[in-house]
């Protein structure tokens, strides 16, 4: 399944367009996140697939970020899936990476992955690897929608009473690049206790999610309540996308909020 | 330019969860969740989060420290290490091995600990040998 | 643990007792989430109100140390129901007939009385447990951190055997261990009475085998353990003390009589990654190195043997602690000339038998659990399947004690301590993370609003804390987490340390200190 990748990064790395790739490898029994920079040393490549097809996925653009940071003017590719590379046109938008130093592996997710993830569009634009699997609209939004106000609210707060408050959905969101966090400032949310208060600290993470969630999914795996927060800003993407006809990584240009928050400052 | 992700096991509490830490010129900049650490599954607490943290902490002991006129003060490894040598058998040759007593700890790694546990025994001679196991 | 932590996901009933697991052991935490989201039903015994509590089926806040009395009373029930597993018992146990003659005496009213749970709850928890299949004990210091520890511990084994929950998959008796290595460190011989593998120091048949493996001749007399050490230095039988990543002054009861015990060292020597205010009264300080400088293994609360990979150099002059260690050996005279952590792996799998087939490259990954006494044997999921160490499952006739100090009209108030889920231990590590320091930068006292309006105190007050062996300067929370007449303090904070003030009693078999019960007074601060 890999030799597609392997090949095209052998390419990149020989003919010195990039400084290294951004990939997944398997090492001491671990899949993780690693940076191959010698085109004879890619044989521990793998695509994240431990027991079923991604489930061994990690923010690799997010860790681009802190690479490119520290090297600004060498040029790095990184592996992409269909949500990578939303988040690659979201975060050139938002100026954390430079879409010139940024070359994107693509690889096609596979059905069984495409369903588990409801994703609207499980293939970048451009792929080396895999097939197109067909596009999926998210029944667990349709599920919990069917449910009257005062159930759906019941239901949430169930789900957030289990928070551990580890920020792991934060921490592992590739969105997430802000120096300073709103789920951090005391005067919005009461630190200290178990669970954080609820649900004002999910509701202020989901309206940051506004205009810049790709739907990876990351939070929902990384999440040690299992709180299935995919859904929840499935739900706010879905709210955007009615008002403002922008739906990030799929729409081109700015987020509406993005641009409204310039304005703002103007 | 050396950017690695070190797969490793956390040292905080007894879960025993596993991530990488990511090493950017010899620098820890990040921690992530292993997805295939059999206890946290791609997961991990707080603490795990930001285990990076106090590894580089400004606060960190970086030089061995003797007390001198009642002060401690930075001196070479030799010199702390000849000094606690010589102090640990003067006081045992004086006194007896039971004179000397030794904390291993619940923080160090197995071989660490197998280790104190033997210099104690095999070195010094006394079975006065515990750690935290109680706290 | 008896079992381990995936298996906690498909038990049927969990009783949780004396852990705060989602702030101490978060990821042992998911798995309850998820077996509750099974259908499992969720008892939470512990006097206060936790996070884990909140989503508990039932959670009984009984009084402070009375978990011998709670658990016979949930016995008695069970056995008064004949909910108990006959088969089981007369298979696989012995001890039972003195055992019901003690549980006889702890009817649901009496229990009621001394524990404050009520009878009708004691028959609830009684019903969850014994009626599910499959039924897992979790508990942690809630239940040790007491003189009656031990038999606190026995208790829960004997509710175990009792309904047959052991030596099957999702059952057993799980302690949660509080710290990452604190199972790898007693596997290791870290305790005065055994060598690795909890070999006897006091049978020649072990004292033989390791002199011949160390070259050495060896006492047999069993060693110290760390309060005794710490009476011995403040009686002067012990001279020296040699503490390696443990910071006792915060970490051990009454740390006045710690601080004075020593201070009374003729040598003190700590070797830490932090100045701790242990090392402070130190003669030399040693710098160790973070995990995150090393090679090695660490051992979970599940028995299952870690890696643990050097990420970056040791900081500054920092070393890694091995070598600190094998440089004084050979200054002391006794050679070592390891060349790494892989080869003291490879010494201690051939003296330790659990640890026989582990080898580093039998570790990548999810390493292995042990009992693992070849390189051919694949670990051990869960402990007892075929019957217990001894032969069989011994019941213990336990009768409930008080805890050593009880309140009175000076020390009207019952304290406990323990942490809180941004910090750990004694904060050396947790203060020094800027993230965690910014979450929660202070110490607290939680005190119910009842208390509170009694004594005239309001939320964020600094109060004195008072106990027989000091005072300390705190701020207040007034809450409903615990009861009217209880009141608790986290023990990370060096400032407001809750230490000061816990009793140096101890349980008279293990040595474990009383901390989570004394007797305190609160006043508002001057």
């Amino acid at each position: 399944m890999t030799q597609n990748v392997k090949k095209k990064v052998k390419e990149l790395l020989e003919s010195g367009k990039i400084k290294g790739f951004l990939g997944l490898c398997q090492k001491n029994g671990h899949i993780g996140p690693h940076l191959f920079c010698d085109p004879d040393d890619l044989e521990s490549m793998v695509l994240g697939d431990e027991e079923r097809p991604g489930d061994s996925r990690y923010p690799l653009n997010k860790l681009l970020i802190h690479i490119a940071r520290s090297y600004p003017d060498e040029t790095f590719g990184v592996l992409v899936r269909g949500c990578d590379e939303r988040g690659l046109k979201t975060l050139y938008t938002w100026n954390q990476l430079n879409p010139d130093k940024v070359i994107p592996v693509g690889v096609a997710c596979p059905q069984e992955l495409a369903d588990a993830c409801e994703c609207l569009r499980p293939y970048p634009e451009e792929f080396v690897e895999g097939e197109r699997a067909e596009e999926r609209s998210s029944a667990s939004v349709t599920k919990i929608s069917g449910l009257d106000v005062k159930d759906r609210f019941t239901s949430w707060m169930k789900e957030f009473a289990r928070c551990i408050k580890c920020y792991g959905c934060r921490d592992i969101c590739p969105m997430c690049f802000c120096n300073e966090c709103s789920l951090e400032a005391e005067e919005l949310i009461h630190t200290g206790e178990l669970p954080p208060e609820i649900p004002i600290f999910h509701l202020v993470r989901a309206v940051h999610m506004a205009g810049r969630c790709i739907d990876c999914g990351l939070c929902n795996e990384v999440c040690p309540a299992d709180i299935p927060l995919r859904t929840l800003y499935k739900k706010v993407a879905d709210i955007i996308d009615e008002e403002f006809n922008y739906r990030p990584g799929y729409s081109e240009g700015k987020s509406p909020l993005n641009i409204l928050g310039s304005a703002a400052e103007e | 330019m050396d950017y690695r992700t070190v797969p490793t096991t956390c040292t905080y509490c007894g879960c025993g969860c596993n991530f990488f830490l990511e090493v950017l010129d010899g620098r820890i900049i990040g921690t992530i969740p292993s997805k295939s650490g059999p206890a946290n599954q791609g997961k991990l607490c707080i603490k795990g989060w930001h285990v990076h943290q106090f590894v580089q902490s400004p606060e960190r002991l970086t030089r061995p420290l003797l007390r001198k006129n009642g002060n401690l003060s930075e001196v070479s490894w030799d010199e702390a290490l000849d000094y606690t040598a010589s102090r640990l058998k003067e006081i045992t040759s004086a006194h007896g091995s039971d004179s000397a007593g030794f904390f291993a700890s619940a923080k160090l790694t197995n071989e660490e600990n197998y280790l104190i546990q033997k210099f104690a025994r095999a070195a010094v001679g006394t079975n006065n040998v515990d750690h935290c196991a109680r706290l | 643990m008896t079992n381990s932590i995936a298996e906690v996901e498909d038990a049927e009933c969990i009783f949780v007792i004396g852990s705060n697991t989602t702030s101490s052991h978060p990821l042992v935490a998911t798995r309850i989430f998820r077996a509750k989201e099974k259908g499992a039903k969720l008892i939470v015994a512990d006097p206060r109100e936790v996070h884990i509590a909140k989503l508990a089926d039932l959670h009984v806040q009984h009084n402070l140390g009375t978990d011998v009395a709670l658990l016979n009373g949930i016995m008695h029930v069970i056995l008064e129901r004949n909910w108990h597993d006959r088969s089981f018992i007369e298979e696989r146990t012995e001890g039972f007939d003195d055992f019901k003659r003690v549980i006889d005496r702890y009817p649901p009213d009496k229990v009621a009385e001394i524990t404050g749970v009520s009878p009708e709850d004691i028959l609830r928890i009684a019903e969850y447990y014994a009626s599910a299949g499959t039924a897992s004990i979790l508990y942690c210091m809630g239940i040790t951190q007491h003189t009656t520890g031990v038999d606190n511990v026995k208790s829960l084994a004997n509710l175990a055997m009792l309904t047959g929950n052991v030596g099957k998959e999702s059952t057993g008796v799980n302690p949660l261990r509080g710290q990452n290595n604190v199972q790898g460190a007693c596997d290791m011989g870290g305790l005065p009475n055994v060598y690795p593998g909890y070999q006897p120091v006091n049978m020649l048949d072990s004292q033989k085998k390791f002199e011949s493996a160390w070259n050495a001749t060896l006492s047999d007399r069993v060693g110290l353990t760390i309060p005794d050490m710490l009476s011995g230095l403040m009686d002067g039988s012990l001279k020296a003390l040699y503490v390696i990543g443990e910071n006792p002054l915060m970490s051990d009861p009454d740390s006045h009589h710690v601080e004075k015990a020593l201070k009374g060292a003729e040598l003190l020597v700590v070797q830490d990654i932090f100045m701790t205010p242990t090392a402070e009264l130190a003669h030399v300080v040693l710098p160790g190195a973070s995990f995150a400088e090393k090679d090695g293994t660490f051992t979970n609360t599940e028995r299952r043997v870690l890696r643990v990979r050097k990420a970056i150099e040791p900081v500054g002059e920092s070393r890694t602690d091995w070598e600190i260690i094998q440089d004084i050996s050979n200054r002391l005279g006794y050679a070592m000339d390891y060349d790494g952590p892989e080869e003291i792996m490879k010494e201690i799998a051939a003296v330790t038998p659990s640890y026989g087939g582990i080898s580093y490259d039998r570790l990548e990954g999810p390493g292995l659990q042990w009992p693992c006494p070849d390189p051919e044997h694949p670990g051990t999921k869960f402990l007892h399947k075929d019957g217990f160490a001894r032969g069989k499952g011994l019941f213990h006739a336990i009768e409930y004690q008080e805890p050593a100090e009880v309140v009175d009209e000076e020390y009207p108030l019952w304290m406990t301590t323990g942490r809180v889920h941004v910090h750990y231990h004694t904060g050396t590590m947790t203060r020094n993370s800027p993230s965690l320091h910014a979450e929660m930068p202070e110490g607290y006292l939680e005190m119910n609003h009842r208390d509170a309006a009694r004594l005239g105190i309001c939320q964020g007050d600094l109060v004195s804390v008072t106990s027989r062996r000091g005072t300390i300067n705190v701020k207040t929370q007034i809450t409903e987490r615990v009861r009217e007449g209880v009141v608790f303090m986290p023990f990370h904070f060096v400032e407001s340390s809750a230490n000061v003030l816990t009793n140096p009693a101890y349980d008279p078999v293990v040595k474990i200190p009383e901390y989570k019960v004394c007797a305190v007074r609160v006043e508002k601060a001057a």
